[in-house]
């Protein structure tokens, strides 16, 4: 690459080169989204890793997040606090899983955290109401949000304990048709 | 193994066949409030320090300790990821350089093969013109666009044979000097007829001649009858091959396998919109979806609770409305017949003008594509009265256009084979080009018919309910939405009258990339100009393997009409390659008589019944293995799934006992009172090697001789 950077030092672009899907120049440019997120508050800077963390507001007000109805939980399971406050790293990493790169089972093992509202490694009926009343916009009445639900539960529950475990939702995901691939 | 043990409420059984117990989901839902208040496993925050074991909330399979899963597809936070780098690192350097030259030759070939794989996807055509479509009009009418690609693909390989087999021998070893300039009686006529200029060029039979390539067995008709069933045999196998995939996809979908509800809450967003119209597009279209299944499903529940009464009157109804569309196809059928008769009547005529004439020569096609433009529309109503839900309603119109449309054409053909077969032979100057300019002259119109109806039907429609949104005859006919059905099997129709006609007229693959080019631009501009989007989802991918289907239906066609004019009719004796020839096979009969004897004693014995007798004999035991294989893994399926079950209802039971034994443990002077519902005082030893998730919290505290579970998800019987 040409021009000097002064972001990172290139020890620091290795790794997160190796750690993500991204390119280098990828990285700085992300760097430069991120930074526009919150000027005042992230620094130039980053050789010397500066703890720095953009709050929940921000972020889900970039155009690639903001129509996303799961936007909230998205920012939320890649922090780590779990408050949806993300440092550079986790905004990092957080764009490489979502980008077209990342292998389908690391999607679906996020997919999964996304998904589970309450945080307890289960999909339980709760979650999936939560799920469809913002994948709709609520325009369902509660009682075809039921009927949904606990149809959902019973197609993909396969050990009867009337939630979904990862294994029950990757088991499921596996089988979902890449629409296009045999038109 | 039946094991029984009835304490307290559950039971747990090993069955044969599937027969899950609902008293294991009582069980569970009884115990799951003390189980959990004991054990919650709270959340999963992501840690950043990687000080905690390997298996620490890891309900997920992690293979951290596998050296060659690339760092970046592990799913835990960055900083643990650049702290399992710079352990790795340090391992590193006590790998030989040879290991470490292999590692890193194996990540330099994946990035050159996921870069390669890239770039080619990136190569096809009309990439981002789909993705536009899609993300305004849903993913249904880009399957109709999808079709229409791959056709094209088809088509463009198919040229390549042809080009290859067909047209260049004769333009290599060509005798007499073809001369493609316009003669005194030519005109503009001659293209949409097929007389004239292009009965002179290589469109046509005719032009094809032995020429100087006269070897015993590499002379040119030989070439063109490989030409032609390669290319026949190749869409076979395409086709075969895509319908085989899209059917097993479909099949294991259905049944015990039938996620669809699952999918469409988990997989129908589209994760990369970022307009809020889109959004809001999406949004009402996954309602609408899911208010339609919920409506079958209501609509199953009714159709359940029918009385007697009601149900004689609805077949009744059936009986009666199917019977009217049997009249219907009939009355099409005869007005094929009437068309093509007084068509082929009328041909030698010449007291007509110009163009009364060129319209009697194209009555055939005219009526087939008036019959295919008006009766879907009145099937689509009819269907409307049947009572059946939604999707039956779809499907069986489907059907029924699907069987309009393949009919029309095979009695076409059948008509014109009459006709030929009748008339005598030696007036006709050279029949196969009579055959040819017919197909040619379906494609023609076809491509007319598309363009007509885009451009002085559906824009003007637009034009008008823009400028006068209020007019009533406008609001009758509806808002104008694009069909993606019927103009599948419009692309359907092209390409078996293509493989129909190839023999007839060699260059009909070329014309029908062009026509299917033309095809696609005009259906872009009739899309996004003349259309709203549909809100109401299509059910894309069941119907793609219907339409792969009818378009194998469509091959196994043109291969009966190619085997039935080879076989019956006489080549002519004035044009064409085969001109002297009994029939079109003396070629081959020549070749093989001429290669050496046990070959051609080899190749004869394979065709005929003493071989073929017994490879049938084998193809049916191949085929009733594979069955019985298949009902043995299905029953394999059912008991693993049993098997599923029973292990969660063990957990359960372990944790309930683990928790009224820590419960014993805090407050021991309630314990007598429970002794009665706990098996004995001593903790029960966890079974280990069982998929425990979740886990107990930590901060609980353990008893000591717990063996730490891993978390792997294998199933208990696979312990050793």
């Amino acid at each position: 690459m040409g021009n000097k950077q002064t972001i990172f030092t290139d020890e620091q672009l290795d790794a997160y080169q190796d750690c993500t899907f991204f390119t280098r120049k990828e990285i700085l440019r992300l760097h430069g989204r991120y930074h526009e997120l919150a000027p005042h508050l992230v620094p130039m800077d980053y050789t010397n890793d500066p703890d720095v963390k953009i709050p929940l507001a921000l972020i889900v007000n970039m155009p690639e997040l903001k129509e996303n109805p799961f936007r909230n939980r998205i920012v939320e399971s890649f922090s780590e606090d779990g408050e949806g406050n993300l440092s550079f790293n986790d905004f990092v990493d957080m764009f490489s899983v979502l980008s077209e790169m990342a292998p389908r089972e690391l999607k679906a093992i996020y997919a999964f955290k996304i998904y589970d509202f309450n945080t307890d490694n289960f999909i339980c009926k709760e979650d999936l109401e939560k799920t469809l009343n913002k994948l709709t916009r609520e325009e369902l009445t509660p009682e075809e949000v039921n009927l949904v639900c606990e149809k959902a539960i019973e197609e993909a529950d396969l050990d009867g304990d009337n939630k979904l475990s990862f294994a029950d939702f990757e088991n499921m995901i596996s089988k979902a048709p890449d629409f296009l691939r045999y038109l | 193994m039946a094991d029984k043990q009835a304490s307290g409420s559950f039971l747990r059984l090993m069955s044969e066949e599937s027969q899950a117990s609902d008293l294991i989901i009582v069980f569970c839902d009884d115990h799951q409030e003390t189980i959990l208040d004991q054990g919650r496993c709270q959340g999963a925050p992501r840690r950043s320090l990687g000080g905690y074991s390997e298996d620490e909330d890891a309900w997920y399979p992690t293979r951290r300790w596998d050296r060659n899963v690339p760092l970046r597809n592990l799913p835990v936070s960055m900083q643990e990821k650049r702290d399992i780098r710079d352990r790795r690192n340090l391992q590193r350097r006590t790998i030989g350089c040879w290991e470490s030259w292999r590692r890193s030759q194996r990540t330099v070939r994946r990035r050159m093969l996921e870069q390669m794989v890239q770039a080619l996807s990136a190569l096809q055509l009309w990439g981002r013109t789909l993705h536009s479509i899609e993300g305004r009009f849903g993913v249904s009418v880009k399957v109709y666009f999808v079709f229409l690609r791959y056709l094209v693909y088809l088509n463009l390989f198919n040229c390549l044979l042809t080009g290859a087999l067909i047209q260049a021998p004769v333009f290599i070893f060509r005798n007499n000097i073809y001369s493609s300039t316009f003669k005194e009686n030519d005109s503009y006529l001659d293209f949409f007829l097929g007389t004239g200029f292009l009965e002179r060029s290589p469109v046509f039979y005719g032009f094809y001649t032995r020429g100087s390539l006269d070897g015993k067995c590499l002379n040119t008709p030989i070439l063109f009858l490989l030409g032609v069933f390669s290319v026949l045999i190749f869409s076979l196998v395409m086709l075969v091959r895509r319908t085989v995939n899209g059917y097993k996809h479909k099949w294991m979908l259905s049944g015990r396998y039938n996620f669809s509800m699952s999918f469409k809450v988990f997989c129908s967003w589209d994760f990369c919109i970022h307009e809020p119209k889109s959004a809001a597009f999406k949004q009402s279209n996954i309602r609408n979806d899911l208010k339609m299944d919920l409506e079958e499903e209501r609509f199953e529940l009714l159709k359940s609770q029918r009385t007697l009464k009601v149900r004689v009157k609805i077949y009744f109804l059936r009986i009666l409305l199917n019977t009217v569309v049997v009249i219907l196809l009939g009355a099409a059928f005869c007005l094929i017949y009437i068309g093509t008769k007084y068509s082929h009547q009328q041909k030698d005529s010449k007291n007509y003008p110009w163009l009364y004439s060129l319209l009697l020569q194209y009555l055939p096609p005219i009526i087939i594509t008036l019959v295919n433009f008006m009766l879907p529309h009145i099937f689509r109503v009819i269907v409307k009265f049947e009572d059946y839900s939604f999707t039956s309603q779809v499907n069986i119109t489907l059907v029924r256009c699907i069987f309009l449309k393949l009919a029309c054409l095979a009695l076409f053909l059948f008509f014109l084979y009459d006709t030929l077969q009748k008339s005598p032979q030696n007036n006709q100057s050279c029949w196969e080009n009579q055959f040819g300019k017919e197909m040619y002259k379906l494609l023609v119109f076809d491509l007319l018919a598309t363009f007509t109806d885009t451009f002085f039907i559906m824009l003007p429609k637009k034009l008008l309910s823009e400028m006068y949104p209020e007019c009533f005859l406008l609001k009758v006919m509806g808002r104008q939405k694009f069909l993606i059905q019927l103009n599948v099997l419009d692309l359907v129709y092209t390409q078996t009258v293509t493989w129909v006609g190839l023999f007839y007229c060699p260059m009909l693959t070329q014309i029908c990339v062009c026509k299917l080019f033309a095809i696609f631009y005009i259906k872009k501009f009739a899309v996004q100009r003349c259309c709203k989007p549909t809100q109401r989802m299509f059910r894309a991918s069941t119907s793609s393997v219907l339409f792969h289907f009818v378009l194998l239906l469509g091959l196994l066609m043109a291969f009966v009409v190619l085997g039935i004019n080879l076989n019956k009719l006489k080549p002519s004796p004035t044009c064409g390659p085969f001109l002297g020839s009994s029939t079109v096979f003396n070629v081959t009969t020549m070749c093989v008589d001429s290669l050496p004897v046990h070959v051609g004693d080899f190749i004869k014995f394979m065709s005929s019944e003493a071989f073929a007798v017994p490879l049938i004999v084998v193809e049916i035991l191949f085929l009733t293995s594979s069955m019985s294989l298949r009902s043995a893994n299905n029953k394999c399926i059912e008991r693993l799934k049993d098997m599923l079950v029973t292990c969660s209802s063990d957990k359960w039971y372990l944790v309930k006992q683990q928790a009224a034994w820590l419960q014993d443990q805090r407050s021991p002077q309630q314990s007598s009172s429970r002794a009665g519902s706990v098996e004995g005082s001593a903790p029960p030893e966890p079974r280990a090697h069982l998929d425990f998730h979740p886990l107990p919290e930590r901060s609980v505290s353990q008893p000591c001789d717990t063996e730490p579970v891993p978390t792997h998800s294998r199933p208990p019987w696979n312990e050793s």
